[in-house]
């Protein structure tokens, strides 16, 4: 992490919001050509405590404690029906990689029908419409979008007992099998890459459905594929009260990648159908100055793995998040988290733990606007896990500087 | 003291009482004339008929850029595509004394306004009132609205509510109040808090007119979309003021 550029940032972004009651810095999307492009952007500031025990890292190089991310959004309209959305986004002024840019044609302007072709927006879940600086109540990522387990679509364990071994080092490891580079496990679901296929989204005001293809999975979207399967993600939302969301969501798709299985099958392993596969239930309920959050992701990968123990596959996990926002005056709320990360057990040689270590925490925090689109936030987390090499549990701060236009 | 001194002397502190109270009367008269004179408010409460009538400061606010409404900002992490919305009427301007005259609005009005919310949009997108009123904020949309501001003249948060609530606040000091639904980020309106009555809001083709202005010289200021003008004079006396403005 770059501090002095992070530093730097929040600083211009502070010295330029204040005085607080002034809208000093434009909180409007740009517009031009006629109207026909729209940009919008949200910068977001964070700096927290040292995290040894990598309980917040999005892949090896990355805290999400310690970053400065900067997403820049577009939407370009061609005529009534036709408008190209792209989205790219840099974190600690690394590569600015393109993070969405699809086209979305809606065939009828009174009708919520539409479809997306491209690194389409993910299908599943709810996190991922409200993973920027802004939407989020707390600095941290909820476990499930964000912790890295030990799975790599492009590396394999080769028995139980090797996939035990790496417990809690989803951060950076390799398996015996297929790519032998160092790099970071792949989360439940990714908040942070899109996919890329086709989208179809209609409905109403009551009820709205979205079924998708895709080249990658949902804890690896991708550009280009890797294997020769498809992700179907599907998620059907419910209205029936205003303030009342209730989503569910799910998604089947190819996990591992080519060279991974043939490198797994020429040692030995069955050939068949490696998929991730996805259920997922998402509440939102919010009255008055409160707003309430829940989500839960169910989740399972079947692997080549050479010396399985049938009964002991696939591997599943389960992540459960509940989050509360409450505003206590005109620009200041107070929010809390709590998650909790669960596998399956599996049984190696000499003794049966989950596949991973268990993660929890527990987070608190307070937002204050210092103008409509500037919010300071803050936050303090207790994370706890239940096994591996790193630290088990560590107590992190953070505060973060975001703004939206 | 002879009878005759004695009532020389009674007859000399009569004509100086009588003095005092004449120079007394002159005094208080040349206050009270002199206050009509300088405090052009009491002529209106005064006698009408001896001093120049309340007049009208009229004209029109021509604007050279066109006003665009806020567009929703890109959502690109949004299933599906936004529904239509009404746009907010861009087009008026507010036109106000700068300064009011002494004693023109001493003590505030509890009256009400409405500012709807309908269709993703705040009605009216300008609403201008005087300070001690009471804004009503209705729902009129079938989702939720969450109303707020962080002006510094009026700070409020008014939470979530559905349909057919309504929550309302009281404006009690004078200034602009920018107004935002959290929820809905190209939703905005304004909100003018004014201490006097001395203000008006144009047409749509920018014609205004402030009436019942009293007699007096003032500094009027037009104002659009948090753009305001250098403030341009205008007199009061027997006719009616004319000022035309122009907002680049």
């Amino acid at each position: 992490m770059n501090f002095r550029r992070c530093a730097a940032c929040a600083l211009w972004l502070w010295s330029v919001s204040a005085p607080a009651d002034a809208q000093v810095l434009p909180s409007e999307p740009i517009t031009f050509g006629d109207g026909r492009v729209t940009l919008g952007g949200d910068i977001s500031a964070t700096y927290g405590s040292e995290d040894p025990g990598f309980f917040n890292y999005t892949d090896y190089d990355y805290s999400t404690l310690r970053m400065l991310r900067i997403d820049i959004a577009a939407t370009i309209s061609a005529g009534d029906h036709v408008a190209i959305l792209g989205e790219v986004r840099t974190e600690n002024f690394s590569n600015l990689l393109p993070y969405a840019l699809y086209l979305r044609y809606r065939p009828w302007m009174d009708k919520d029908v539409s479809i997306a072709v491209g690194r389409v927006p993910p299908t599943f879940g709810a996190y991922p419409r409200r993973s920027y600086g802004a939407d989020n109540p707390l600095i941290g990522y909820p476990l499930g979008y964000q912790y890295l387990t030990t799975l790599r679509p492009d590396s394999l364990p080769a028995n139980a007992d090797e996939l035990l071994r790496k417990r809690g080092l989803g951060w950076l490891d390799r398996f015996s099998i297929g790519d032998q580079t160092l790099d970071a496990g792949v989360p439940l679901a990714s908040g942070f890459r899109w996919d890329t296929g086709v989208q179809f989204h209609a409905g109403n005001d009551i009820v709205k459905g979205t079924v998708a293809v895709t080249t990658g999975t949902l804890s690896n979207p991708l550009f280009t594929d890797d294997n020769d399967g498809r992700q179907f993600a599907g998620r059907v939302e419910l209205h029936p009260m205003p303030g009342l969301i209730v989503g569910g969501s799910l998604s089947r798709g190819a996990f591992p990648t080519t060279d991974a299985v043939h490198a797994a099958t020429a040692k030995g392993a069955r050939d068949g159908s490696f998929t991730q596969s996805a259920w997922g239930t998402d509440v939102e309920y919010s009255a008055g100055y409160l707003l309430m959050r829940f989500e839960s992701i169910a989740t399972r990968w079947r692997l080549p793995i050479v010396d399985p123990i049938a009964a002991d596959l696939p591997v599943s996990s389960v992540s459960t998040s509940v989050e509360g926002r409450y505003k206590i005056l005109p620009g200041l709320y107070v929010a809390a988290r709590v998650d909790r990360l669960v596998f399956s057990d599996l049984a190696g040689t000499t003794q049966t733990l989950p596949w991973d270590a268990n993660v929890g925490r527990v987070e608190v925090g307070a937002g204050f606007s210092l103008q409509r689109n500037v919010l300071l936030k803050t936050s303090f987390q207790h994370n706890s896990r239940d096994g591996g090499p790193l630290s088990q549990m560590e107590n992190l701060g953070a505060v973060q500087l975001v703004y939206w236009f | 003291m002879s009878e005759g001194h004695r009532g020389e002397h009674r007859a000399q502190r009569g004509v100086a009482f009588a003095t005092c109270v004449f120079v007394t009367f002159v005094f208080v008269c040349s206050v009270f004339v002199s206050s009509v004179f300088v405090d052009p408010a009491f002529v209106s409460l005064g006698a009408r008929s001896e001093v120049p009538r309340n007049g009208s400061i009229r004209g029109r606010v021509e604007l050279r850029r066109a006003p665009t409404p806020v567009e929703r900002r890109p959502q690109v992490a949004e299933l599906g595509s936004p529904g239509a919305r009404d746009l907010p009427d861009l087009l008026r301007s507010v036109v106000y004394l700068e300064s009011a005259p002494r004693g023109a609005f001493e003590t505030t009005e509890s009256g009400r306004a409405i500012m709807d919310q309908r269709n993703e949009t705040f009605v009216p997108h300008i609403l201008t009132i005087t300070t001690g009123t009471t804004v009503d904020f209705p729902n009129s949309d079938r989702f939720f609205h969450n109303v707020f501001s962080l002006s510094k003249t009026k700070r409020f948060d008014l939470g979530r509510y559905a349909a057919g609530g309504s929550r309302s606040v009281t404006f009690d000091r004078p200034g602009i109040v920018r107004v935002f639904c959290e929820i809905h980020t190209h939703m905005s309106a304004f909100i003018l808090v004014f201490s006097h009555p001395f203000f008006a809001l144009t047409e749509p083709d920018g014609r205004y007119r402030i009436d019942n202005v009293p007699p007096g010289t003032y500094s009027v200021v037009a104002w659009h979309e948090g753009t305001a003008t250098d403030p341009k004079p205008a007199t009061i006396a027997d006719a009616d003021a004319e000022l035309d403005f122009t907002i680049k």
